[in-house]
């Protein structure tokens, strides 16, 4: 069975000043959390066959961009959503928008997401999207195997992993730490942005009106953001090399850092 | 476009900073204790096309342009800067050569393994009485049928100890002087060649160079790159190529010093505050960050003129004898901030304060590059 993926990305916010966010290039990078994503779509693919879509909402300059990182990575086709009316769209209105684009794509059989966004760290949009769409929907995917029967899927908590076997279409969020994401090739830069394969698509495109996404179609409003700053308290351990370690091994147990 | 390729540009810096912050940054400090080269590391930056920045992608590299490759050059010199050394080398005086002079056939022979990284090159120039003034050359390849029997003994090879492709600059008329020196490859398999031992280096110690020597190499003719008599031209354009490399190259180290003394005076207390409120700390901080900026802007200014195909031998003059005296002066400051742990190899910038010395040596003294500079200038005006 050959799987053809959408795998939604975000060129995230690497600073912030205050509630309006400037979504400029240069203050922004291909959210983290999605490369273990493109890696985990990439190696289906070579597995199975299929193709892999990357698909993104945002900006035209920084969206495109990390989408041309996709593309570096190996992706076969980018596709854009790029709208003035779709500001201040929170997580429900980028859902909207990421499915009515989802459902104009070609036939699709697996829809992946990042658990979450460095910037904004909701992990809202791939369960909200899953369901706008009427997908089955497994969450913290830690492997995906072709079965007789579809697919079967392992998905990591905390001290447990869970089985399950599902008939594609679905959608998943991937765990991050699920597969190591490849490093970019020189080559693989030179050519995603020499040649211009991302596609960009427009509300009108995909059947939306602006009162649909943006503010309007937002059902959350950030009213203020500040940031804080968190005391750091720095503790000496004493005694022996052993004692030392013991006492560090049980501070990090209480603090639930480590098992 | 043009916000097109400065994203282009972007994305190149952080893919490859992240590479080198993981791959290369946790072994810098050992592989230069243990003056090791690291073959894991390079195999896989050969396998992302940092051996190949520039050659054209249906010779097996990135076909990136020049600015590209300083980019990388610097990145990758942040990290470490006898990785940034071989890179430099294997890039611009090593594979441009063949790639620039070069027949069909010998791009075809020799730069896709080159480009790949699965072969290592090396620049054959300085012998134990020529350096700086090339014409005083004394190796010899004398013309024996379809072959030259070479004889050579080179010093202080760059990459000398791993290379695998080596230009030989070396005389076949030693009676024409400047006009007799031409460059024939050799490679490491061909019997008569033998590498001498490492040499014990101050800094740059994982970079394995070493003296090359050449007892009667018989080599086909074919091995001949370009013409007879070519060697200095080739040799001179490799070398303003080259410089572009190495000032990027101090460039990284420089960056590397600026932002381990930035993170060390922010946590260093004196006097019961951070040594970055002192005045004396911060008039040294923003002399590193300003000279660091102006060394880019000279490296970027001569790799747009190469990418333009405008005369750059001038610019990349400047850019090099700026960028690595500058990398000498920053480094110097990044173990005065450091204070005595600047001095220890606790802390890294001892080794960039080696590390940048040679930079104003190698590939062109500082000397030999203000008489260049001095030459242009004053036929200018």
């Amino acid at each position: 069975m050959k799987l053809n993926i959408i795998v939604c990305i975000k060129s995230t916010v690497l600073h912030a000043s205050g509630v309006n966010i400037i979504r400029a290039p240069e203050l922004s990078e291909l959210n983290p959390f999605d490369l273990p994503v493109l890696e985990t779509a990439l190696l289906l693919k070579k597995k199975l066959g299929g193709s892999v879509t990357a698909l993104s909402m945002g900006p035209q300059e920084a969206g495109a961009s990390a989408l041309c990182e996709a593309l570096a990575m190996g992706v076969d086709k980018a596709v854009l959503l790029c709208d003035k009316a779709l500001a201040g769209s929170d997580t429900l209105a980028t859902s909207t928008a990421l499915g009515a684009v989802i459902a104009k794509l070609d036939q699709f059989d697996l829809v992946l997401f990042g658990t979450r966004t460095c910037d904004s760290d909701t992990g809202h949009v791939g369960p909200q999207t899953a369901t706008l769409l009427d997908l089955p929907f497994i969450s913290n995917v830690n492997s995906i195997e072709q079965i007789d029967t579809g697919l079967r899927i392992e998905r990591m908590l905390d001290e447990y992993m869970e089985t399950y076997e599902i008939s594609p279409p679905a959608a998943l969020t991937i765990h991050p730490n699920s597969v190591q994401p490849r490093d970019i090739s020189l080559m693989g830069i030179q050519e995603a942005f020499e040649k211009d394969k991302v596609k960009t698509m427009s509300l009108a495109d995909i059947g939306l009106s602006p009162e649909q996404v943006g503010e309007t179609g937002s059902g959350t409003k950030v009213l203020s953001m500040k940031q804080v700053s968190r005391k750091r308290i720095c503790d000496f351990i004493e005694g022996t090399v052993e004692q030392q370690s013991d006492e560090l091994l049980e501070c990090l147990k209480k603090k639930g850092i480590i098992g | 476009m043009d916000n097109k390729i400065t994203e282009k540009k972007r994305v190149l810096r952080r893919r490859v900073r992240d590479f080198c912050e993981r791959e290369i940054v946790p072994i810098a400090k050992e592989i230069d204790q243990e003056a090791s080269f690291p073959w894991e590391v390079v195999d896989k930056m050969g396998k992302l096309g940092y051996f190949g920045i520039q050659a054209p992608p249906e010779l097996g590299g990135a076909g990136m342009d020049t600015l590209s490759y300083t980019i990388v050059i610097e990145e990758i010199s942040r990290a470490c800067g006898a990785l940034g050394l071989c890179t430099s080398v294997h890039n611009s005086v090593a594979l441009f050569p063949i790639l620039a002079f070069g027949s069909d056939e010998q791009k075809k022979r020799w730069a896709p393994s080159l480009a790949r990284g699965e072969k290592i090159g090396a620049f054959c120039l300085t012998e134990p009485n020529a350096g700086s003034d090339a014409s005083g050359i004394e190796s010899t390849a004398i013309r024996d049928g379809d072959h030259y029997v070479v004889n050579a003994n080179k010093a202080l090879v760059t990459n000398g100890g791993v290379a695998d492709t080596c230009l030989i600059f070396t005389r076949t008329d030693p009676e024409a002087g400047r006009r007799g020196i031409s460059v024939i490859v050799v490679e490491r398999d061909t019997t008569g060649f033998k590498t001498g031992d490492l040499e014990n280096l101050m800094g740059m110690r994982a970079n394995p160079v070493a003296s090359i020597r050449l007892t009667d190499c018989r080599v086909p003719k074919e091995n001949l790159l370009s013409k007879e008599g070519m060697g200095l031209k080739i040799g001179l354009a490799a070398l303003d190529v080259g410089r572009i490399g190495i000032a990027a190259q101090a460039v990284g180290i420089a960056q590397a010093a600026l932002e381990a003394s930035v993170h060390y005076a922010n946590q260093r207390h004196q006097f019961g505050v951070p040594i970055a409120n002192h005045q004396a700390i911060q008039f040294m901080i923003a002399d590193m960050a300003t000279e660091i900026e102006a060394s880019r802007l000279l490296v970027l200014q001569a790799a747009k003129l190469r990418d333009r195909n405008k005369p750059f031998s001038q610019e990349s003059a400047m850019a090099k004898l700026f960028a690595t005296e500058t990398s000498s002066r920053v480094t110097d400051k990044a173990v005065q901030i450091h204070g005595g742990y600047g001095y220890s190899k606790s802390y890294p910038v001892e080794r960039y304060y080696r590390d940048a010395r040679i930079t104003r040596i190698y590939e062109g003294t500082a000397e030999i590059h203000r008489m260049v500079i001095a030459k242009g200038v004053l036929q200018q005006y």
